[in-house]
């Protein structure tokens, strides 16, 4: 039997809603307001699925049932009752005494509460049915507005939901900033006045930006601002942005980009080992530790240093984080080269496989008994001493913050010089052929250890700030998570783009620290967001100038020559 | 003494002989046509010369350096350049990188010529970028103009082309062509045998070729080596060559052989 598109989509979103129900998501959205007494997250999640999924209807239409309302009207009421009658269904079975928790543990009167919209399951049907048909007839309507109302609505939405759901992190930048609060927010979520206050601001500079023609257009009508200095002023602006973050924003903000940073750190340098050189690194966690243990090692007070335990000195740090941090630079690049020498001969899927199992074999080595005098074991390295920075505390995160950013900025230099030098496009050529890059005169062992030593030497300055960051460093830190988080970072932002890594730790890292207080659900928004992106862009947000050529040029010619014979080792 | 000497080179994989006590030979000027029957061993003997392979037995002398045992980025730099019988080119870079990586033996910028970007930096990068050029710039308006795209953009015909302009780029003394008429239409085999008579007269390298394309063996080749089984069986000019009665063997033989396997396919049915 053909099920037509339309009802499919719906079907689908229902499944969706009830999923997103089932794991408990609906039920602790409920618990935060975006607009208090009015819309809460719940709400806005179950109509954002139905919206999406009639926006699928449509686009599966053709002909007249393209432009008219019914796809999505359909599609939305499918969903909706769907939910609905699942709900009922599953109400009646709790009724009858059927024991649903024992394997939907989430299915909880909390849960019927939420999808209900808190009235009974009956009620609850018609509400689904009737939002649904709603947002299907409005995701029509979207598709058919004119550009400038188009741009209104979705302006509206974004700064509610974005100012909703920031809550946490504005309010306290605006307190710092001096800006009284009440009118706009009241216990964490929107007053229905502020929302609309919010609102009409960012409609009205939208709007005019639009009529300027851009943000960088309309900048330069402001007196002073010429063409050709836009670039110096708007680089100063997120300097100041940048650097006033943490005072504006108290604790929390200078915690949040501080991680940030780190995984900035953490980005780069492994952008250089998969991004520029080709090389699929999934243990590149390894450098994070050897950054972090060697800094430990060397400035904690701790009993389980190698001077306390081994030469039996007094438990004194053996030096400072500066002096330290060159120190650590050398380890890392001679780990890094270590690590690299064995697997120069490995390709592809084993080389990730084998770089897997030196990460790991980093992790147990520091959490071994065998090492226990040295690395402290499960407990780690304890006590680490804070980063002497000209007299500043550096228990105040914001120093910490400052140095982070710095040694990014320098990252970012170090990376941007590479990769458009003879050095990154020895590695470009090795990480389309390897044998033709030799046949070219690229030395791929000396290229692929650089590869390898730069990348552990960026990496570690990540690992370096954990400890001062933390004050300890334990093997808790350093799983293959870590691993797999950096990559995430590097693929999301776009394979060997600098500005990618910036956007990728921002979303990956910085945005589950403001989702924090959805506690368990963090990793399945942070999988759906990574699907979605890898999905729509699969070359990355901000995608290398080469990469996106790539995925995007037509190729007629493709079909001429020899298919996949980079893929055959050998030379033909 | 030649440019390229190779004396009783053979190498086996497995059990088969794939390259037999070959002597081989190229001067500085001239063009060396090698033919030979599918799996007669020519891109072996290539593969040997460049050091993707290391022979068995045998020893092989370039420019008078024992070139036994070599990696191919070391016989880059001494001189040799090739292309491949499938286009193998740097697919997500551009054109003009593609040459630009070319330049990699006859240039030394580092790690710190890269982080700190001095004059001497400078100048090389505008050096490499003007050898690179002047390498596209060879196929008059084929590939300069098309310096910016990616290499897997261009047709079929100019990746060929810029094969022959990437290993230009290393600046070479000998060059080793694998099939680089495999797949052109007529028009473009005559601009090919035009090149490749220029390439020769103008820049002065030894070339030596692998071409199933008979008449361009004839139009280009001052000298014709044919292999079969891994074996030299015939060393001259075209004539001669083709007048050989081994030569007509190998290619007749082979037809004869796969007729009769086809035959006996058929019985079996």
């Amino acid at each position: 039997m053909r099920v037509p598109q339309a009802v499919r989509a719906g079907l689908i979103g229902g499944a969706v809603v009830l999923y997103l129900g089932a794991v408990g998501m609906l039920e602790r959205f409920s618990e935060r307001s975006i607009i208090v007494g009015l819309i809460r997250f719940n709400v806005v999640v179950m109509a954002a699925a139905f919206f999406v999924f009639a926006l699928f209807a449509y686009r599966r239409a053709s002909g007249e049932a393209s432009t008219s309302l019914g796809p999505g009207i359909t599609a939305g009421t499918v969903a909706g009752v769907t939910t609905g009658v699942v709900v009922i269904i599953l109400s009646l079975l709790v009724d009858a005494g059927v024991d649903v928790r024992s394997m939907f543990l989430r299915i909880s009167p909390a849960f019927f509460e939420a999808v209900t919209l808190g009235t009974n399951p009956y009620i609850g049907l018609i509400i689904l049915a009737v939002m649904g048909a709603l947002m299907g007839a409005a995701a029509g309507g979207f598709r058919r507005l004119a550009p400038t109302p188009r741009t209104i609505v979705v302006t509206v939405v974004g700064t509610v939901l974005l100012l909703g759901l920031g809550a946490r992190l504005f309010i306290p930048m605006l307190q710092g900033l001096g800006i009284p609060t009440a009118w706009l927010y009241r216990s964490d979520a929107l007053t229905i006045l502020g929302a609309i206050i919010v609102s009409v601001l960012a409609v009205v500079i939208r709007l005019y930006l639009r009529r300027k023609g851009g943000f960088r257009k309309a900048l330069v009508e402001v007196p002073g601002v010429t063409p050709s200095n836009v670039r110096p002023i708007l680089f100063v602006l997120g300097a100041i942005a940048v650097l006033a973050a943490p005072w504006i924003g108290k604790q929390f903000v200078a915690d949040v980009l501080g991680t940030v940073g780190l995984y900035i750190l953490l980005g780069l340098g492994l952008n250089i080992v998969v991004g520029y050189a080709g090389l699929l690194d999934l243990g590149y966690v390894a450098f994070f530790a050897v950054g972090a243990y060697t800094v430990a090692l060397l400035t904690a007070r701790s009993s389980s240093m190698v001077g306390a335990t081994i030469f039996d000195l007094a438990p004194e740090p053996l030096t400072n984080f500066w002096v330290a941090l060159p120190i650590t630079l050398i380890v890392a690049v001679v780990i890094g080269i270590l690590i690299g020498a064995p697997v120069l001969r490995l390709r592809g899927d084993y080389l990730a496989i084998v770089t897997l199992g030196f990460g790991e074999i980093i992790r147990v080595l520091i959490l071994s008994d065998w090492l226990k005098p040295i690395f402290g074991g499960p407990q780690g390295i304890t006590e680490v001493a804070d980063v002497p920075a000209f007299g500043a505390d550096t228990n105040d995160p914001r120093v910490l913050y400052y140095l982070i950013i710095a040694f990014a900025l320098i990252s970012l230099f170090i990376a941007g010089r590479l990769k458009n030098s003879r050095v990154g496009r020895a590695w470009a050529a090795m990480r389309e052929d390897e044998d033709i890059a030799e046949g070219m005169g690229v030395s791929v062992i000396k290229y692929k250890l650089l590869a390898f030593a730069m990348g552990a030497a960026v990496g570690c300055l990540g690992g370096a700030f954990f400890p001062a960051k933390l004050g300890v460093a334990n093997p808790g830190s350093f799983t293959l998570l870590v691993s797999i988080n950096v990559l995430a970072v590097v693929v999301l932002g776009g394979m060997g783009s600098i500005p990618g890594v910036i956007v990728g730790s921002a979303i990956l890292v910085g945005l589950p620290e403001l989702l924090r207080e959805f506690g368990e659900y963090r990793l399945h928004i942070y999988g759906a967001i990574l699907v979605m992106i890898m999905i729509l862009k699969p070359e990355g947000l901000i995608p290398d100038k080469r990469r996106a050529l790539e995925l995007h040029a037509d190729e007629p010619h493709e079909s001429v020559g020899p298919l996949t014979a980079a893929a055959t080792p050998g030379v033909q | 003494m030649s440019l390229l000497e190779l004396k009783g080179v053979s190498i086996r994989f497995g059990g088969v002989q794939a390259v037999k006590d070959v002597d081989f030979h190229a001067d500085l000027g001239e063009i060396v046509g090698v033919i030979g029957p599918n799996g007669a061993g020519k891109t072996t003997l290539f593969n040997i010369v460049t050091g993707f392979y290391s022979p068995d037995e045998g020893t092989m002398v370039f420019d008078g350096t024992n070139i036994s045992g070599l990696k191919p980025n070391a016989l880059t730099r001494l001189g040799m350049a090739r292309t491949f019988q499938s286009v193998r080119l740097f697919n997500a870079m551009t054109v003009l990188e593609n040459a630009m990586v070319g330049q990699h033996t006859r240039t030394k910028a580092g790690l710190t010529g890269a982080l700190i970007k001095g004059k001497a930096t400078l100048e090389e990068e505008a050096l490499i970028t003007a050898k690179a050029r002047e390498a596209l710039g060879f196929f008059g308006q084929r590939l300069l103009p098309r310096q910016n795209q990616l290499a897997s953009s261009m047709a079929y015909a100019d990746r060929r082309r810029l094969e022959i302009a990437r290993a230009m780029a290393t600046e070479p003394k000998l060059l080793l062509l694998d099939e680089p008429a495999a797949g052109m239409n007529p028009a473009e085999k005559e601009q090919l045998i035009e090149q490749v008579g220029r390439l020769r007269d103008e820049k002065g390298y030894a070339i030596v070729l692998i071409e199933h394309d008979m008449p361009v063996i004839k139009s280009v080749s001052d000298r014709v080596v044919a292999l079969d089984h891994g074996i030299k069986i015939a060393e001259g000019t075209y004539d001669q060559v083709a007048s050989n009665q081994q030569v007509i063997e190998a290619y007749l033989g082979k037809a004869g052989e796969e007729a009769r396997a086809e035959m006996d396919g058929e019985v079996s049915l």
